[in-house]
This record gives C-alpha cells, structure tokens and sequence, in this order.
C-alpha cells in the first residue's frame, strides 16, 4: 500500500467514524432517551442518502436507463438538509401511524415489517431512485468550486462533517439536558406516570422518533456525499443490528457511551477487518462472522452490563438521596 | 373467472404455509410472552436441513422434510436452554428480550449464509403435475403442501385439548402465575411450546420451499412478517386465531398479488397488519385481558 492509498483509507475510517456518531446519537435519542425500539432505524439514514442524492443530481432524464425522483441539481447544504427533512418525515409518517397505542413488541414488529416493506418497494418500483441499481455519480459537495487534489479534498471533507458532527453534537446534548429530554426519559421509565402528570407520551415519543430520523437522515447525506451512490444492498437488516449493538455496547442514553461504541463496533471491527487475508474460499465467512461476533458481543453486554460501557449519567435527583444517606443515618 | 379461482388455489397454499408457522408462533408467544425475531432462520434451517438430509444423505423427501422439522424442533429447544430462557428469567424489559432475539437471528441468518453460501436450492421431488380438485387447478405439490397443513394442525387440535401438555399450555397461556400455583412444571411445558414451535416452523418453511420451488439462504426473512401479521390478526396467543389470520392473509396476498401487483403482494400482508393494529388490537380471537 503507497502513501497516498494509506491516506485514502485513513480519512475513509474518519468519517466511517463520523458518520456512525451522527447515526448512533439519533438511535440514542429514540431508544436511549424515549425507549423507542426502532428496528428498521437504517431505512431513515437510507432516506437521508437517497433524497440527499436526488437533491444534489441533475434531472434523471440525462442518464439513458436511470430512473429516479426529483434531481434537482442542488448544491450540498441545501441537499444534505433535504436529506434530514425527508428522513425526519418518514419518521413523522411512520410515528403518527405506529407510535399511538402499541405496546413495546408490536411497535418492534410493526417497525421491523415496515422496513421490509420499503425496502421491497425502493427495490421493485423503478422510478423511485432506480431499483436495485440504486443512484451513482454524485459530484463530491464543492469539488467544483475548490482547486484541491485528491488529499486536499479529503482534508476538506473531514472538515466539513466534522463541523456537522459537532453541531449535531451540541443539538443531541441539549435535548437530553432540556426539559423534552426529562420527558422523555419519563416516557421512557414509566408512560402512565408520564401522562398522569400531563405529558403526552405519543407526542413526546414522535418527537423523539423525528429527531432520531433526522440525525439518521444527516448522516446518510453525509455517506452518500463521500461514497457519491446508493442502492438497496447498503441498507440491509444487519446494518440496523450494528447500530444497535454499538449504542448498547457505548451505553444508552448517553452521547459519550454512543461514540465509544461506535468506535468499537462499526470503526475498529468492521472496518479494521476489511483487510483481513481471505483465509477461506468462502466468501461469505469473514463478514458472516463478523455480525455473528457482533450479536455475540451484544448478548455479553445485555447478560453482563446491560447499562453499558459508559453508563448514563445518574440523575441529579439519585445523586441527591446518595449524598443525604449518610446524614439520615446518623440521625437515626 | 378462472383467474380468480387459481388466485384462490395459489390462496390455499399459502394459507396453509402460513398457518403452520403462525400457529407455533403464536403458541410460544402465548406461552413465553415475548416476540422471537430469529424466526426467519428457523424456516430457513428447517427448508435447509430437509434439503441436505434428501440430497447429500439420499433418504426419501418426505422422511426428510419430517428430520428437517424435527431438527428445527430440537434446535429451538436448545437455544431457548442456552439463550432465550437464561434470559427471559431474568425478567428484562420487553425490549431487552427483543434486542436478543435480533441478535439471535442475525446470528443464526449468518450462520446459514457461511454454511449454506447463497446459491439457491431446490427439492428434487417430481410432484409437478396437475391435479383437478372441484374448480381448483392445483400442482401435486400445492396439494400436498395443504394436506400436510391440515394434518398437523389437526394434531395441534388433538394435542391442546386432548392431552395433559396441551391443556397445560393453554393454562400457562392464560395465566402463568395461576398456572404455577396449580403446579405446572413451567421449565417443562415452555421446552415442549418450544420443541413444537420449532418443529411447527420449520415444517412451514419445508412446505415454503416446496411451493417457491427455490430457496435461498435467508428467504424466510421476508416471509415471517406475513406470518406476524397472521398471528397479530387472529390474536396473539390464540391457535385457532392463527388459522383465521393464516386464511385471511394467504387470500389477501394471492388475490392482491392476481389483481393488483405481484412484486407488492407481500406488502398487503402488512397493510393488513397495521389495520388490525388500528381497528382491533387484540386480534379476531382474543381472549380477555390480553391486549
């Protein structure tokens, strides 16, 4: 491997890196704050990719045999908060339809279904972004405005989903400290003392499922900007699974735990064994393996430390009666 | 005319692979109380092992079919042992309990994929002519597919009411607490609801590659919502619900798949599923107090 292929691989496992923050802090927020269990979360970052992609395309017409909505030739900003938007209103459509009255596992089945109905239908209805052939040649965002080579561009691109991922940061904390995130750990812990005290846990869960799908929708926009195409092979159930594993593995509900995890899991596991020497003529067994150690790891994290690696910050209140212990002791 | 009634023939078929799927579903659920995404694996194995025991070990298909169901049998007996149980006891939350069982399935899925690779198979069993049944045109093979149906839910049938583990799941089904006190040995009923869950599963995705005809590595995966939808329709925890659910749904998917798009028919199984969730969340059947 010369330099310059080193350097490419480097930034790609940054913003590999990057953009599972992004994704693992939107899965945080709907089932690490609001206990939401989303399996079908990688159906909102496929949204974001693609309408960020159709965003950014010119019209479908210029490219003999490819079908696809919209293109609409815009530049990145604009596409990538398309992106985010259509994510968040997949969201909105499917929490105001599934997030009502379900109890926990049918949500579960009603969302799993659900992602294998789109993803059926993304694949057979051609006009929609192309079947299984998916969308392609998506200029890189501003690589016709910038004279950069290839390192420079790179550079440049960590940059600019850096600054993404920083604001997106900054949003997910904010919510989990402000008074929507409290209602949203109340939903959580307990729906009927949540409503018995004037929240509604529908309009608080769909909030929820919103923001989540738009970080998720933000970070497909991101992916599709570097890896510029998409089709259905990139979204399939396990890639949900992986998120999953690395919020648990990190710690739910929180952002610091989210990012550990998505460093263990989807950085260092499944992108530091690309490489591996193919020690076997089966194709199928080092990425088989692969998510069979990650469900593996996930069920040593559920057995042994459920609350994960870095734990949910103690709320203030537990912090309360831990210190008045002591006093109420020697009082009696 | 003739359309509609090959859409109900093609209904039939799979009506009955659906039910034998649902009814097994839908009895673990009621028994255990929490949903098992690996499902999906499980039709897949049982199609998997019917086929390796006919072709590489050359015993007779229907033997087979009968090893590949027991197989699937056995084996969901010995991850609920392992796994599922170990951690059902611990009483987690209702979403721990389905974080494990994805993980269970992405595990067993890939599995199947390292052993199995992605070519798709097929069952070398020469039952492709046709046969008059009344009105219906069917193959053979759709014919067998609903005879083996039948059969064995009539056991079902026999079994829950006829038998002292069969009346001992219903219990444990309704309520387990008073099914405990009445002194049900719980460990042994639930490997039992296991064993023919699996058993029942993996029959249906048996009887699942015979009527596709072909079949690969994960073509349970899909399938198994239409059987959620099924057992969510006729009522969770409810066997003959699970019939009603499996009939309705194998009509609506045939006759949508004939009149309107066949690539969506699976997608009306859905449809059926987020309006039984609206209009009746308990399901056709249900029983009091469970909703």
């Amino acid at each position: 491997m010369d330099l310059s292929a080193l350097l490419f691989y480097i930034a790609t496992v940054v913003i590999v890196f990057i953009t599972y923050n992004i994704l693992t802090w939107g899965l945080n927020i709907q089932f690490g704050y609001a206990g939401i269990p989303n399996f079908t979360y990688i159906t909102f970052w496929a949204a974001g990719a693609y309408f960020t992609g159709v965003t950014l395309l010119g019209p479908s017409s210029t490219q003999p045999g490819v079908h696809y909505i919209l293109g609409l030739n815009m530049p990145f900003p604009v596409a990538l908060i398309a992106g985010g938007l259509a994510s968040a209103l997949l969201g909105l459509v499917i929490g105001v339809v599934a997030l009502g009255r379900l109890r926990s596992d049918y949500l579960a089945i009603v969302l799993f279904s659900s992602g294998f109905v789109i993803y059926d239908f993304v694949s057979s209805f051609q006009g929609l972004f192309n079947g299984l052939d998916g969308i392609s040649g998506i200029l890189p965002p501003f690589s016709d405005l910038l004279p950069l080579d290839q390192n420079g561009y790179l550079f440049f691109f960590i940059l600019l989903s850096g600054v993404v991922m920083l604001l997106m940061w900054f949003v997910a904390n904010r919510i989990y400290n402000s008074g929507l995130g409290r209602a949203m750990r109340a939903v959580r812990e307990d729906a009927d003392v949540a409503e018995a005290i004037g929240k509604s846990a529908f309009r608080i869960k769909l909030k929820a499922l919103v923001i989540g799908s738009l970080f998720a929708g933000i970070a497909g926009g991101l992916t599709i900007a570097y890896v510029t195409a998409m089709n259905p092979s990139a979204w399939i159930s396990s890639e949900t699974f992986i998120v999953f594993a690395a919020m648990l593995l990190g710690g739910k509900a929180n952002n610091v735990g989210s990012m550990v995890g998505a460093f263990l899991l989807p950085v260092l596991l499944v992108e530091g064994t690309r490489f591996l020497p193919q020690f076997s003529d089966n194709a199928n067994l080092i990425p088989g393996l692969r998510v069979m150690f990650i469900s593996i790891v996930l069920f040593l994290v559920l057995w042994f430390r459920p609350q994960g690696l870095v734990p949910e910050k103690r709320p203030f209140y537990q912090l309360a009666v831990r210190r008045a212990k002591p006093e109420t002791t020697v009082a009696s | 005319v003739a359309q509609l009634i090959e859409a109900l023939g093609f209904g039939l078929v799979t009506a009955s692979v659906v039910a034998l799927a649902a009814v097994g579903i839908t009895l673990q659920f009621g028994v255990t109380n929490y949903v098992n995404f690996a499902y999906g694996s499980y039709l897949g194995l049982g199609a998997f092992v019917a086929w390796f025991i006919n072709s590489a070990l050359g015993v007779t298909f229907w033997l087979a079919v009968v090893g590949g169901a027991l197989f699937t049998g056995i084996f969901s007996v010995v991850v609920s042992r392992l796994l599922l149980d170990r951690f059902a006891r611990r009483n987690p939350p209702a979403v721990y309990m389905l974080m494990v069982t994805l993980g269970l399935w992405l595990f067993l899925s890939n599995l199947l994929l390292i052993v199995w690779g992605t070519e798709i198979r097929h069952y070398t069993v020469a039952a492709d002519t046709p046969v008059k049944l009344g009105v219906l045109q069917l193959t053979v093979r759709q014919l067998i597919v609903m005879v083996v149906a039948v059969v064995v839910l009539l056991l079902i049938h026999l079994l829950l009411h006829s038998t002292k583990i069969g009346k001992q799941m219903r219990a444990l089904s309704d309520d387990s607490a008073l099914a405990q006190v009445s002194g049900v040995n719980t460990d042994y009923v639930v490997s039992v609801t296991w064993l023919i869950s699996g058993c029942l599963v993996g029959l249906s995705g048996c009887t699942l590659a015979l009527a596709l005809s072909g079949f690969g590595p994960g073509f349970g995966d899909a399938f198994l919502f239409v059987i959620f939808s099924a057992v969510i329709l006729g009522g969770i925890g409810q066997p003959y619900g699970a019939m009603l659910g499996a009939l309705i749904v194998g009509f609506a998917t045939e006759l949508s798949g004939t009149y309107l798009n066949a690539a969506y028919k699976t997608d009306f199984a859905f449809l059926f599923l987020i309006l039984t969730l609206f209009i009746r969340p308990q399901g056709l059947l249900a029983s009091r107090g469970r909703h």
